[in-house]
């Protein structure tokens, strides 16, 4: 049994998963862990291993190969590779939802929109570079302003009965639109449920631009809020692909393509023995 | 003696300006207040506020003009007219020569390009981004763990300006823990952001035609590093007025001493406005 760790470090957190290849096609996932990132992205990533780890019931040195992805990848002393998010998420969605050509990755400070052959390999993307305007800061930075909990956010905005809209583009002068709903009296449960659709508004901007096609998938942080999947559902008219560790997905991607680079090391490695 | 007031509400400050016509016209107050929530308590209290610094009625205004993003929130004003031109009139007032107004607020940031009487010939605004506002300074000053008041001077002490490639006030909070990290200075830190906002808001203004000489208004303009800096992507000095911050509540008090000679109105401040305003 080959096992490989996929490290997906994100602005916000960073997410290990723990894959073990044992023969064509068949993967499973053995343990996942995650660690909040902050400055120390080496640190943050050794211990969301750790924590996957335990999750496994195995060590540290039964780990054949360490993938990294994600904005931290490159700080990661101990990787082997490092691959990005929008390879490792496509790959992860395929191998998840293998009809799906279409893949939506919301996290907490990019949101990412893909679109990919039959093999998962990327034909086109999107991403946010110059700002952060539809990522989840914008949900995190409103949840600290009304002060609920992050996990609360998407089950509250589930219940509105009135959205409030508020505009798309900018996650610091949005936080005004929230004040002065605040003060006007609108329920929070309205006030999320207007961040998530416009959000939403946001991302599907960016799924026309990659050229969308039927069956998204959604993963990445936010996608954890039901509130947020909801809205893009309405925004699109079509049910959405959510996998149960929707967060988790960029690391199991980098996670898969470790194990195809391992065994292309290993093969080549064989060869040169042979010769 | 003619009275008239001007009231800027502000995203962020309410400021008002009481001023005086004796064939001369002089700024006789000023004011500064928070906005908060309630928008029309803040442009009250600071109406009350300027009355009270200069030793005078409310009653004794003749006129009031309210500006700013909360003007028709003013339950006292006689007339409303948009911050630009205010901030135009105020700069012109302040200083007869001006041509362009820089002007820094709250939450916005605008580029003003003024004719010989003070009048708008043009204009450009940020209407999608918080870059190059007060927001944004506050943000990064509340990253570095240190006051508003203080990141102007410190970031004067840089000798080495960190790079900061973005200009979006989110990205820019991990950019600054990010160099924090790798042990980079203070005040490199913030030399650098200030750069950064600087030539985006160049970038801003180049939209109307920069002509000299240039007025930076609003409550930016109080932080000396983004003047420096904004005097460095420019190549020229900038008019640095101490009541940059008053100046779009000084054009609007010179709108209401113009508007009070066509008017035959008189105040519309009832002493029942007082209730529950604190004053």
């Amino acid at each position: 049994m080959r096992l490989v760790a996929g490290i997906d470090c994100g602005s916000g957190f960073t997410k290990a998963v723990l894959v073990a290849q044992n023969g064509f096609p068949g993967s499973s996932i053995l343990g996942k862990g995650r660690a909040k990132s902050g400055i120390n992205m080496d640190a943050a990533a050794l211990a969301a291993l750790q924590e996957a780890l335990r999750d496994a019931g195995l060590s540290r040195d039964q780990v054949h190969y360490v993938a990294t992805t994600g904005f931290g990848r490159y700080s990661v002393g101990f990787r082997d590779i490092q691959i990005t998010e929008i390879t490792s998420g496509a790959r992860g969605a395929h191998y998840l939802f293998p009809s799906s050509r279409c893949v939506l990755d919301v996290g907490g400070q990019s949101t990412r929109a893909m679109t990919m052959g039959e093999s998962g390999k990327v034909r086109t993307f999107k991403t946010n570079d110059k700002c952060a305007a539809g990522s989840g800061m914008f949900v995190v930075r409103a949840a600290k302003y009304l002060e609920i909990p992050l996990e609360d956010v998407g089950g509250l905005s589930l219940h509105a009965t009135n959205p409030q809209p508020i505009s798309s583009v900018c996650a610091v002068l949005a936080e005004s639109e929230i004040i002065n709903h605040v003060s006007a009296g609108v329920s929070v449960e309205n006030i999320l449920r207007g961040i998530h659709d416009s959000l939403a508004e946001r991302a599907v901007g960016m799924l026309k631009r990659v050229g969308m096609q039927s069956e998204v998938t959604l993963i990445g942080g936010v996608a954890l809020q039901a509130g947020m999947v909801k809205a893009l559902e309405e925004k699109l008219g079509a049910k959405v692909n959510v996998p149960p560790d929707c967060d988790y997905v960029c690391a199991l991607g980098a996670a898969l393509l470790g194990h195809k680079r391992l065994a292309i090391k290993e093969s080549l490695a064989s060869v040169r023995q042979v010769s | 003696m003619r009275i008239a007031a001007g009231v800027d509400v502000g995203s962020t400050q309410t400021k008002a300006v009481v001023m005086a016509d004796n064939g001369d016209r002089t700024i006789l107050a000023r004011s500064l207040v928070d906005t908060g929530a309630n928008v029309r308590k803040a442009a009250e209290s600071a109406f009350l506020l300027a009355c009270h610094n200069a030793e005078i009625q409310p009653t004794d205004v003749g006129f009031v003009v309210g500006t700013g993003y909360g003007r028709y929130n003013i339950s006292f004003g006689n007339a409303q007219l948009t911050e630009i031109s205010c901030h135009a009139r105020g700069a012109h007032f302040v200083c007869p020569t001006t041509r362009t107004v820089i002007d820094m607020g709250g939450q916005d940031a605008k580029a003003i390009s003024v004719g010989s009487d003070g009048q708008v010939l043009d204009f450009v605004m940020n209407d999608k981004c918080a870059a190059g506002t007060g927001r944004f300074l506050a943000n990064a000053a509340d990253v570095m763990g240190i006051g508003l008041d203080e990141i102007g001077p410190l970031s004067q002490r840089s000798t080495r300006p960190v790079r900061i490639a973005t200009v979006c006030t989110v990205f820019v909070e991990s950019d600054i823990l990010s160099y924090l990290a790798q042990g980079k200075k203070g005040e490199d830190i913030m030399a650098g952001v200030h750069l950064a906002i600087a030539k985006r808001t160049l970038s801003l203004a180049r939209r109307v035609p920069i002509e000299p000489d240039i007025t930076i208004t609003g409550g930016v303009a109080r932080n000396i590093g983004m003047v420096r800096a904004l005097e460095e992507v420019l190549g020229t000095k900038m008019q640095v007025s101490p009541d940059a911050h008053f100046m779009g509540a000084i054009g609007a008090a010179v709108f209401a001493l113009e508007k009070m000679d066509q008017s035959f109105e008189s105040s519309t401040w009832r002493p029942e406005h007082a209730a529950g305003s604190g004053h």
